[in-house]
């Protein structure tokens, strides 16, 4: 007979902020992809399969901005610019800058053992992030 | 047969740097690895040094790089090397004299895991020992044949780029441990794994896999202990 055992998430160092970004890394990456789906399909029901080609479609689905489809053959943009949008493009960009950054916070830990130089990478890559977040949701309400 | 050895040197009290140098020995393509360098300590440089113990493949003093890739040289045969051999110390541990590196970090990552049994349970009634299902025992099977021989955690390229990673020696045997169903500590390692130079150090390159001469398949341990932090399940 196996003997059944299982952790609380406090018994296994999941509160851990190191282990909680791990974790997050993950998810955020599946969360990217399901955005990704969302402008993809959302642009075919909007009508982009007669009047868009697939590098604009492609774009749109990576950023659903509408200054991506500007310079396509849509006759009517209101759609694409609708605050649905803005709210998946806002989410996909702040899901897709903290994944990124995390990222190459890990890497850099990969090669930077000091603990004040690791504090120095963390400090800057938080500035970073802030800074892209904020570049980018001004970009997408203004636009 | 003749067989030609490129060995890496490097006497601290001499050496800037280390160098090769290459000895001819005659030999059998069923002879060693560790033979061909007893041949070449015994007969042409007494001055040459390697660690080695048993030489038979169990107490892991003898990993080495051998062309190229982490060997233990008792296991290690001329006929699946080549006659032509490169045999250098391992990578991300600082090389003493030759073949010998300074093993201590690597023995520190294991002792952080604590690598001995946990239990704080009161005895059975019967006083004897505690009792374990063959099928509990299997659950952690594999990981129990690692000899600390370092060739996994030396051919890993996060702990050559970052040694405060733990390695994966020092994670397998966390994981002989965390899955011993008569073991209470577990909670406690994999905290101690959640911390930076824990398990997300490992990034799946599958060196330590293909170097460790047991045969452990250890990115896979790797994974469960990951599998384990997340889910909480030690089953």
């Amino acid at each position: 007979m196996t003997t059944k055992r299982t952790l609380s998430i406090k018994q296994r160092g999941l509160t851990n902020f190191e282990a909680v970004m791990w974790i997050f890394t993950r998810l955020s990456a599946l969360a990217i992809y399901g955005l990704i789906l969302v402008g993809l399909i959302g642009a075919l029901i909007m009508g982009a399969r007669n009047q868009m080609n697939f590098a604009d479609v492609m774009r749109w689905a990576f950023m659903p901005n509408v200054t991506h489809v500007q310079s396509t053959d849509l006759q009517d943009l209101n759609p694409w610019a609708s605050p649905f949008w803005k709210l998946t493009a806002s989410a996909l960009l702040l899901v897709a800058v903290a994944h990124g950054v995390h990222g190459l916070v890990v890497i850099a830990d990969d090669y930077i053992a000091g603990a004040g130089a690791r504090k120095f990478i963390r400090f800057l890559s938080i500035v970073m992030m802030i800074s892209m977040s904020g570049i980018g949701l001004y970009l997408i309400w203004t636009s | 047969m003749e067989i030609t050895i490129k060995i890496f040197r490097y006497d601290p009290e001499k050496d800037v740097r280390g160098h090769y140098e290459t000895y001819v020995v005659e030999g059998d393509e069923n002879d060693r690895v560790l033979d061909v360098l007893e041949l070449v300590k015994g007969k042409s440089d007494g001055t040459l040094a390697f660690r080695r113990s048993c030489a038979h493949g169990v107490c892991g003093s003898d990993a080495m790089r051998i062309n190229g890739r982490n060997h233990l040289a008792c296991k290690t045969l001329v006929r699946d090397v080549g006659a032509n051999i490169t045999v250098e110390p391992v990578l991300g541990l600082k090389v003493k004299k030759d073949l010998i590196v300074d093993m201590d970090p690597f023995f520190d990552n294991y002792k952080k895991m604590l690598p001995y049994m946990i239990n704080e349970s009161p005895l059975p009634a019967d006083g004897r020992e505690r009792l374990q299902s063959p099928e509990d025992r299997a659950r952690f099977d594999e990981t129990t044949k690692c000899i600390l021989c370092a060739a996994c955690t030396t051919s890993c390229p996060s702990y050559w780029a970052n040694g405060e990673y733990y390695g994966p020696a020092a994670i397998v045997t966390a994981h002989r441990f965390i899955f011993d169903s008569r073991d209470e500590a577990a909670g406690e390692r994999l905290q101690i794994l959640a911390e930076t130079d824990g398990v997300a150090r490992c990034h799946t390159a599958y060196n330590c896999t293909e170097a460790c001469p047991r045969e452990i398949k250890i990115t896979k341990a790797i994974g469960e202990v990951k599998m384990a932090m997340i889910t909480g399940k030690l089953d």
